[in-house]
């Protein structure tokens, strides 16, 4: 087949691309470089996290056990499972399940508003207490140099993790529309796939900020 | 149009391959859930200097699992795997070479308040 015939015959096929292969192909590859961005965005935080757990370690794990673990528990489990229903909808996609395909995403959106929903009770407990970054540290309990510092690092890589919450979130509910007015099928779903990459690269960062914010 | 046919049946063991059920998703889930309690058990533990390592481990072992089964990395074209693998390359590099630097240093280089016992003495 010629490349005109294939322009001719498949209308997601742009005329720069020779066949719908090498348009996919571009599409994957330019997802991973992306997500390659936001693995080193988040490791300069890690890196900000290690240093000062690294100095002031006595005080970071005190101030971890302040956090509350069945919060954190219940957030890691939403999110796994929304990671779940995301690559289920895919999956649906691909066999043309388009229906379950957009109940498997409401489903997941509805994850990730409880994630945000419980991170932002979170947040007010923190705010109530005073365990805030900086000068606005005023928590009584512990003190010392570094406390602040570790609520610095907090509201840092867990508001940036969060803005990826609600910026996958608004990209599941674009996909949710769009496979309702059956714009992708079993031959056209690369879009649908680059979503759920996002989605995953969000619980992914969430599998190692859980941990080290919470556990240790 | 005459090579639609063998192009077609070609690529017909590949679509097997992207086509299997989606029994594996629900046990990727069942291990993630298994691996994220035994972190909050053991995380809670107190094992001492084991804690790090230990929830360090389990999270990179439910990292590889997400990786490898929901974002399909098994499928991946080859192009794709280097990306994801070298910018985990590039991260341990930022993070070794910062702390190359800090276990190194003096303690009179170090930030007011840190303990006087870190780094070596002078």
């Amino acid at each position: 087949m010629s490349s005109s015939d294939a322009h001719a015959t498949n209308p997601h096929l742009a005329h720069h691309f020779d066949s719908i292969e090498k348009q996919d192909y571009a599409a994957r590859l330019a997802m991973w470089l992306f997500l390659a961005t936001e693995i080193l965005l988040f490791a300069g935080l890690f890196l900000g996290y290690s240093v000062y757990r690294h100095f002031y370690h006595e005080t970071f794990h005190e101030l971890s056990r302040t956090l509350s673990i069945t919060l954190g528990t219940i957030n890691t489990v939403v999110l796994i499972t929304s990671s779940l229903t995301v690559a289920l909808a895919f999956h649906a996609v691909k066999v043309g399940k388009n229906n379950q395909a957009v109940g498997l995403l409401v489903f997941t959106v509805l994850c990730a508003i409880a994630f945000l929903v419980i991170k932002g009770f979170e947040y007010r407990h923190k705010f109530e207490e005073g365990m805030l970054p900086g000068q606005f540290y005023s928590y009584k309990e512990v003190t010392g140099p570094g406390a602040n510092l570790y609520f610095t690092i907090y509201f840092l890589s867990t508001g940036l993790h969060a803005f990826h919450v609600i910026v996958g979130m608004s990209v599941l509910i674009w996909l949710t529309l769009r496979i309702k007015r059956g714009a992708y099928s079993p031959n056209h779903y690369v879009a649908v796939e680059l979503g759920a990459l996002y989605w995953h690269l969000v619980d992914l960062v969430w599998i190692f900020l859980f941990p080290l914010l919470y556990l240790i | 149009m005459a090579d639609q046919g063998p192009r077609t049946r070609a690529s017909e063991p590949e679509h097997a391959s992207h086509g299997h059920g989606v029994a594996r998703y629900f046990i990727v889930w069942a291990l993630l859930l298994v691996f994220t309690v035994t972190t909050v058990l053991t995380g809670r533990m107190d094992l001492g200097a084991m804690n790090l390592p230990l929830a360090l481990t389990i999270a990179s072992i439910k990292a590889t699992l997400v990786v490898l089964f929901f974002m399909h990395m098994t499928e991946a074209a080859g192009t794709n795997r280097i990306i994801f693998v070298v910018s985990l390359l590039f991260a341990l590099v930022m993070i070794f070479g910062v702390f190359g630097d800090l276990w190194t240093r003096s303690p009179m280089t170090l930030p007011n308040g840190v303990p006087s016992t870190l780094g070596p003495e002078l």
